[in-house]
């Protein structure tokens, strides 16, 4: 879409702005510049248009135009992805669903929300918080991105190891197909009519169509919440206490981990009472019914005991659990204290893989001359190491992706997976091949037709290019222009 | 051979593929029957290679496949048009993987779920899913057809258990969706995609699930009430209440008789450590009173079985089955309806529900002339619509669906699933004509 004529680009923003009004349609190249990439830097691409719908009719209609004029499009939230997935890779329409972020409708009697795609997800929660019901995915970027965003991605967080990821919490979905038709997948009601088709929408990492509309479940605050703090010398002892918490038959809420590096990280910035020494820390959460709460804690802590922790101690208050949670969502913006940038890495791996994999992982990053913290979803298997880095110094930043590369077939060795919850994108289409077969893709790549045909709705993603990997290589870090103005960082 | 063209050749290769005692064509093929319609021919294989080859050889023969896993589920959806070849996964029964560690399993199509759950709970560990027939029902077969139980209102249907799949597809190919790790995003959710698809876009060979560990302790404690409307209201109480329930069951007089029990009943499940069992058990009985209840009862666990076929047992032969999906808000109301336009009729209906899903079923009894049992059926659908929901026959005889669809009108979405039966089986191979959009 680079070619469009000076005269055709004009044309086509009185188009756009009939559709959205005047104030909705951005093609000033200094005005794009802010929505060519997501949190993921380290790819750029640049828009013809960002345009700013408020009803799903609006997007129809610009899904429609696109369609006529074989233009790509993509939806975007807030931008927090991890994978380049909402970046307009082959140019044409971003479609900010930003002014699209109203709660609609809470029926608290049936535990329902219906939500527009570009409301932020922790709003959700304090929308239904004072009638005692929350929304239970909570990725660390909760604060930022959006429901829409987290359909896209599937996204999880720390306590989906108890109460599941986005799907397990979606519906039904109001999307605009790719052709611009408003159709609804789903509903209010449990149990799909024919194929589950939302089911399959969340995840598709805006390759389907544009949830307009989302009907996500709301969950009833918990009696009560106890937070355990377990402190290790040694990872693998943080590794076996994760096994033996399972072994015991207990299901918290939440189990993560946080290595030396990044606990040092956040006591610099934050102060939030990790043990500076301590090889590798757990932040176990269990929650529920009051009955029964301090057998569970009671419980933990024995496995924890018993695994080596050499202090373990239970949050006495709510301020002392929350400055324990502040220390582990706060990571990521923590390392900005030990490195000028780093990279997140985002694998999955079989739990009892876990003291393995983390061993190869520091082997790896060492090999390459490299840094890494790990602050991660131990529970669940989901890892996150974080690879420092200067992307002043040259070759330093390919040093960077060579090593997640090679972290990403570790995890797909042992049976994992090369994503927990950040999802493919750009980023790691050329990984799939790691874990899928050409048969896999191939059905993937019919499914994919069947929603979108013309493949014209966010082009790119998912699935391996035919490109060589030095050919479409990444550009080199620069910081992104709202980072560069301190209203943003990369976490 | 039934007429249908192509199949004598076809059976010559079924025989060589896979010997021939796997190749049934006698009258051993009738426990094979789908709604008077004998199957062509019914064949076991033994792995996955042959599954493929034989879905690649009926394909090649324009015989249509129609996967089997306990035969459960195989009268749901119109009757197959002809009679087809009936792809059975018995044989095909391995638990390939259980590492307690993971929490997952990983295990063939074939294998009953009562085989599979026992190995399991040896270990500690349970698959969450509670369906009816566990004795027959196979694991491809209730992904086939997304089958629940009453305790669905915790932990979810199989829809967020299911994390992997391995699939034999339309043209005989081997496809991996998902993996075996409980948190995952590459690539498409094709496990998504297969449950409750009845076999029309693949056929499930192997599959990976999240599993939890037993619990400590479990109970059912039943609450009676005189009327529907005040049982409905106390399961809305229990759902705005802190109690944790595993199941929220409401059972109209015809359902609950079976079970022993008289009036209408509110039935809850609690799991966990025995003091949360305990209090929560306790907090129940102190709410029973407000609620207009009488004071609560605990049933035994052999309870839980009839709890998962609801109101199966209420009449002798029944005249049809149809579930229903509502708001939680609307299962009593609904109830209390479909029972008034039965009677109308001059029909007796039993009505039982997961009512805290809004998951309602309603058994017609005594067979009258199909017109009558058609036209409350047709009420039941418009009464499921107009409280916002959807409805499907699973069963009644042929002289019923023929005049009742089977499934509701799936609207524009229709559209998108018949592109994907298009674009994953193009020639129509899987199990067709008994679907959702006619698919």
């Amino acid at each position: 879409m680079a070619t469009l004529t000076t005269d055709r680009k004009s044309a086509l923003r009185r188009e756009l702005e009939a559709i959205v009004g005047r104030g909705g349609v951005l093609s000033e190249p200094d005005e794009l510049l802010v929505y060519e990439s997501d949190g993921l830097t380290l790819f750029r691409a640049l828009a013809d248009f960002v345009v700013f719908p408020t009803t799903a009719e609006h997007v129809a209609a610009l899904v429609r135009v696109a369609d006529r004029e074989a233009m790509p499009f993509v939806a975007r939230g807030a931008g927090t992805g991890l994978s380049g997935g909402c970046l307009p890779s082959e140019g044409g329409l971003v479609i900010s669903m930003m002014r699209m972020n109203r709660v609609l409708e809470v029926d608290y009697e049936n535990q329902i929300a219906v939500v527009e795609p570009g409301l932020v997800n922790l709003h959700l929660s304090w929308a239904v918080g004072p009638q005692g019901f929350y929304y239970a995915p909570d990725p660390s970027s909760q604060q930022a991105c959006t429901i829409g965003g987290n359909i896209a991605n599937n996204s999880g967080g720390p306590h989906t190891l108890k109460y599941g990821v986005t799907v397990n919490h979606v519906l039904g979905l109001e999307v605009v197909t790719p052709e611009g038709e408003i159709v609804w997948l789903g509903g209010k009601t449990r149990g799909a009519l024919g194929y589950d088709l939302a089911g399959v929408f969340v995840g598709s990492e805006g390759t389907f169509g544009i949830a307009t509309k989302i009907v996500v479940r709301i969950l009833r605050k918990p009696q009560a919440v106890k937070t355990v703090l377990a402190v290790f010398d040694q990872i693998d002892q943080a590794s076996s206490a994760v096994s033996a918490i399972i072994a015991r038959g207990l299901v918290p809420a939440a189990v993560e981990m946080i290595d030396q590096l990044t606990i040092q990280a956040v006591e610099d910035a934050f102060g939030c009472g990790y043990p500076r020494d301590a090889a590798a820390a757990l932040l176990i959460e269990v929650d529920g019914l009051r009955a029964g709460i301090e057998t569970q804690a009671a419980r933990i802590v024995e496995a924890c005991r018993e695994s080596g922790a050499r202090e373990v101690r239970t949050a006495a208050d709510e301020a002392e659990r929350l400055l324990l949670w502040k220390g582990r969502k706060s990571a990521f913006g923590a390392y900005g204290r030990v490195s000028p940038a780093y990279m997140v890495m985002d694998g999955v791996i079989p739990r009892t893989k876990l003291p393995y994999v983390l061993g190869r992982v520091n082997e790896i990053v060492a090999a390459h001359g490299l840094r890494v913290g790990n602050v991660f979803h131990a529970g669940d298997g989901n890892l996150h190491p974080n690879i420092l880095y200067d992307p002043r110094k040259p070759g330093e930043e390919a040093r960077v992706v060579a090593a997640g590369a090679e972290i990403m077939k570790v995890c797909a060795e042992v049976g994992g997976s090369i994503s927990g919850e950040h999802g493919i994108g750009l980023e790691k289409s050329d990984f799939m091949p790691f874990i899928f077969t050409a048969a896999d893709l191939a059905f993937m790549q019919r499914l994919k037709s069947a929603f979108n045909p013309t493949g014209l709705c966010n082009p790119g993603k998912v699935f391996p290019t035919r490109k060589s990997c030095g050919e479409a290589g990444p550009v080199a870090y620069r910081p992104h222009p709202i980072e560069e103005r301190g209203l943003a960082q990369r976490f | 051979m039934g007429g249908t063209p192509g199949v004598d050749a076809l059976l010559d290769r079924l025989r060589a593929t896979l010997g021939a005692t796997n190749v049934l064509t006698g009258a051993d093929r009738s426990p094979y029957v789908v709604e008077g319609r004998t199957p062509d021919v019914v064949v076991f294989p033994g792995s996955v290679d042959e599954v493929g080859a034989v879905v690649q050889q009926a394909a090649a023969a324009a015989v249509p496949v129609l996967p089997w896993g306990g035969g459960t589920a195989a009268a749901v959806g119109p009757p197959p048009a002809r009679g087809g070849l009936v792809l059975a996964l018995k044989r095909l029964d391995r638990l390939v993987e259980h590492e307690p560690g993971d929490l997952t399993v990983t295990v063939e199509a074939g294998r009953t779920l009562e085989t599979l759950q026992s190995a399991l709970r040896a270990r500690g560990q349970w698959l969450s899913l509670d369906p009816p027939d566990a004795e027959r029902a196979t694991v491809g077969g209730l992904i086939a057809a997304d089958a629940s139980g009453p305790r669905r209102h915790l932990y979810g249907t199989v829809r967020d258990l299911l994390i992997g799949v391995t699939v034999v597809t339309a043209d005989g190919s081997v496809v991996h969706g998902g993996g075996k790790v409980v948190k995952n995003v590459a690539g498409y959710d094709l496990p998504k995609l297969f449950v409750g698809s009845y076999g029309t876009l693949g056929i499930v060979v192997s599959a990976t699930f999240k599993l939890r560990p037993v619990p400590e302790e479990e109970r059912l404690v039943a609450l009676t009430f005189d009327r529907l409307k005040d049982c409905g209201a106390a399961a809305r109480a229990v759902l705005a209440s802190d109690l944790i329930p595993t199941a929220l069951e409401i059972l109209d007089a015809a359902a609950g008789g079976p079970l022993g029990l008289s009036g209408v009943t509110l039935v809850v499940g609690f799991d966990g450590l025995r003091e949360q069992v305990d209090a929560q058990a306790e907090t129940l009985a102190g709410m029973a009173a407000s609620l207009g209840g009488r004071q609560p009862t605990t049933l035994p666990a052999a309870a839980w079985t009839p709890l998962a076929a609801p109101a199966r047992d209420a009449f002798a032969s029944p005249a049809a089955v149809m579930s229903v999906s509502v708001l939680p808000s609307s299962v009593a109301e609904l109830m209390e309806q479909g029972t008034e336009a039965a009677r109308r009729r001059g029909l007796a209906s039993a009505w039982a529900a997961h009512a805290g899903v809004g998951a309602v079923t309603g058994v017609l009894a005594a067979e009258r002339e199909a017109t009558t049992v058609a036209a409350v059926l047709t009420e039941w659908r418009a009464l499921a619509r107009a409280a916002g929901g959807h409805a499907t026959l699973l069963w009644a005889p042929l002289a019923v669906k023929s005049e009742v669809p089977v499934w509701d009108d799936a609207g524009p979405a229709g559209r998108i699933m018949q592109r994907i039966k298009a674009q994953l089986d193009p020639n129509n191979v899987l199990n067709p004509g008994r679907f959702v959009a006619g698919i």
